[in-house]
């Protein structure tokens, strides 16, 4: 009697053939079962088969009934079955099973479309959604303004710590880091033509109009603007949120304008470490590039600088800190169930706040121009 | 390394002198269980008596801080993750079904990862599960989002069966689910009992589910475990055991459970 043997450790599946009648070996189970088909098929393909024999059968379990259910719907007789298969196979006969439904195809074309008009829509709606929040969160703090004692000082200072002070080691290397940038490049771009010395002049000016403040701007966007929305994001899913709603409390009130106000005390006072630290970091590669002293840089850097460069460089910090803060909240409270929507709006939160702020950087810098500061 | 199927009533799973502890707060002192193939065992305990600690080492998802589980006569640790899924299927509290997968997919994760079946092969056995666990055929395109309590629970025990394994553990399968529907959950439960020859691990405080379904229960109470069938354990002299099962909501429970089993519900 020829044999054709399976082995696949745990589990074993074999086929012996007496005519038209096979017999199953071993254990036939999601493991064993695509082997089981390939080799039913090969014996299919080379004669008829009519009768399968299940008496030698050790173990089956439920895909391996759902599969000889299947043979016998086609015709095929199934012998010799144990009673404890039997019932296996009563049960999973007997449910009714239907192919999941499809959803509709699409043609490509007719996708491009229709995701070229959703997100035209989506992104008029988010601009009237940003704007509305703006709003009410203005109309908030105006009000708590009004009335200094409903500011809830002890989350204000929590999240002036979270945001501002556990952030001072990163944002103060990056402003040192991001000096030391600067300096090479003038160094490099100005010692041809002799200019060397205004090396002082270009990395001071330009880390304190611009730089400090950006740096810090950024990193506080992917740092704090990812926080708010992803606790407020959790808060939301876990129904925290219209817990507090029930009780009578404005999440807004709650969650937003401590928020909101820690973050825009928070960035300016990091900015201007930021911008300390740069200008260290400037003493540091005027030290080593071009021997100059740090008593010299302090003195150059003191007729470099007017008091101008470093309140245009701090001005935009609040406006910068409102912007980030805002998209944070506003994408937490726009996350529905699922765990993919928080990721999914802290990714759009953090990008849009980077972008938001660089934008707002730019026309800030034309703004400063036209008015001569 | 071959599985040998336990004989009925002989252990499949047993744990031997659990100690677990967090800091200086002892949960299980010197435990011991043991769990038999093909019963429906019930594991009990006032919230915060550890049971899903319990659950956690028999499952070998937290290592004790002393004892050990023994799956099929083997250390659980040593046992290949390949096998154990093939062993051990879980229904976790709150579902655990993954939110950005759809029901079918759930379900199908496990069998992709562990066999070389066919896409559509892999599809027609997640519906067979979907409607073993008394699922409608369009639920499984739905996201877990999109499923109200009680068919969350049934799309992961549909998820938790997908392999097939020998014993499922449940974790609190009735809890926030309205007693018609918590009743119909007790109902599939023995049915894949009997039918599947699976055994059940379930944890819950639910004393319907208790007096209804469980062959055995094990009481945590004072960090032990106290094993017996129900109504031994309605007679237990132990202050704790007894007040929980002769509290206000017990009589009632066990009134139901009298009337579901009466009605076929439990025939057993």
């Amino acid at each position: 009697m020829p044999q054709v043997a399976l082995e696949a450790a745990p589990f074993r599946v074999a086929i012996d053939d007496v005519g038209d009648r096979l017999t199953l070996q071993g254990a036939l189970d999601i493991r064993t079962l695509a082997q089981a088909q390939r080799l039913l098929n090969e014996w299919r393909r080379q004669r008829k088969l009519r009768v399968l024999a299940l008496g030698k059968l050790s173990a089956l379990d439920t895909p391996g009934a759902l599969f000889l259910c299947g043979l016998r719907n086609s015709g095929m007789e199934l012998a010799d079955v144990r009673a404890e298969h039997k019932a296996l196979l009563d049960l999973v006969g007997g449910l009714e099973l239907k192919p999941l439904p499809r959803l509709k195809h699409v043609p490509r074309w007719r996708q491009l479309v229709i995701q070229l008009g959703k997100g035209a829509d989506d992104a008029w709606h988010a601009t009237i959604e940003f704007i509305t929040f703006v709003g009410h969160a203005a109309s908030l703090i105006g009000n708590a303004l009004m009335h200094p004692r409903s500011l809830r000082l002890a989350s204000i200072s929590r999240h002036i710590a979270e945001t501002g002070i556990e952030a001072l080691p990163i944002v103060g290397l990056m402003a040192v880091m991001i000096s030391i940038v600067i300096g090479y490049q003038s160094v490099a771009q100005l010692r041809p033509l002799g200019g060397e010395d205004f090396t002082v002049n270009l990395v001071a000016v330009s880390v304190l109009r611009e730089m400090g403040v950006l740096i810090t701007a950024i990193m506080v966007a992917g740092r704090s603007g990812s926080a708010f929305t992803a606790e407020i994001g959790v808060m939301k899913m876990r129904e925290e949120i219209d817990a507090l709603e029930v009780m009578g409390l404005d999440p807004m009130q709650m969650l937003v304008v401590p928020r909101l106000i820690g973050l825009v005390i928070a960035l300016p006072l990091l900015a201007f470490f930021a911008d300390m630290m740069g200008l260290l970091g400037g003493a540091m590669i005027s030290f080593s590039l071009l021997d100059v002293s740090p008593l010299q840089y302090l003195e150059r850097v003191k007729s470099a600088v007017d008091g101008w460069d470093l309140f245009v460089g701090l001005f935009k910090a609040p406006v910068f800190a409102f912007c980030i803060a805002v998209i944070g909240c506003m994408h937490g409270l726009r996350v529905t169930g699922s765990a993919e929507s928080v990721g999914q709006e802290t990714t759009r939160a953090v990008v849009k706040a980077i972008f938001l702020v660089i934008v707002l950087d730019a026309l800030f810098s034309i703004l400063f121009e036209q008015l001569g500061i | 390394m071959t599985v040998r199927t336990p004989h009925p009533r002989e252990s499949i799973l047993s744990a031997r002198g659990i100690v677990n502890r967090f800091g200086k707060q002892v949960v299980h002192d010197h435990i011991s269980l043991d769990i038999l193939a093909g019963e429906i065992i019930g594991i009990a305990g006032g919230s915060g008596s550890g049971k899903s600690v319990l659950l956690k080492t028999l499952t070998g998802l937290r290592r004790p801080n002393a004892g050990e589980v023994l799956l099929t006569d083997k250390k659980i640790d040593a046992i290949g993750p390949d096998v154990k899924a093939a062993l051990i299927g879980v229904l976790f509290q709150q579902g655990a079904l993954f939110s950005s997968l759809s029901v079918a997919q759930n379900i199908t994760l496990p069998i992709r990862e562990h066999t070389d079946l066919p896409a559509a092969e892999q599809e027609a056995i997640a519906v067979m599960k979907l409607a073993l666990a008394g699922l409608p055929v369009d639920s499984g395109i739905k996201f877990p989002s999109e499923l109200s309590g009680g068919m969350i629970k049934r799309a992961a025990l549909a998820r938790a069966l997908a392999l097939d394994p020998r014993i499922l553990f449940l974790d609190e399968p009735t809890s926030g689910l309205d007693p018609l529907i918590a009743g119909g959950i007790d109902a599939l439960i023995l049915q894949l009992n009997q039918n599947l020859g699976v055994t059940v691990v379930v944890v819950t405080h639910d004393l319907t589910t208790l007096f209804t379904i469980c062959d055995r229960i094990a009481v945590l109470a004072d960090r032990k475990v106290y094993v017996d069938t129900p109504h031994n354990l309605m007679r237990s002299d132990h202050p704790w055991i007894h007040e929980f099962f002769h509290g206000p909501r017990a009589e009632g429970a066990e009134h139901g459970a009298l009337i579901a089993r009466k009605q076929g519900h439990g025939s057993r």
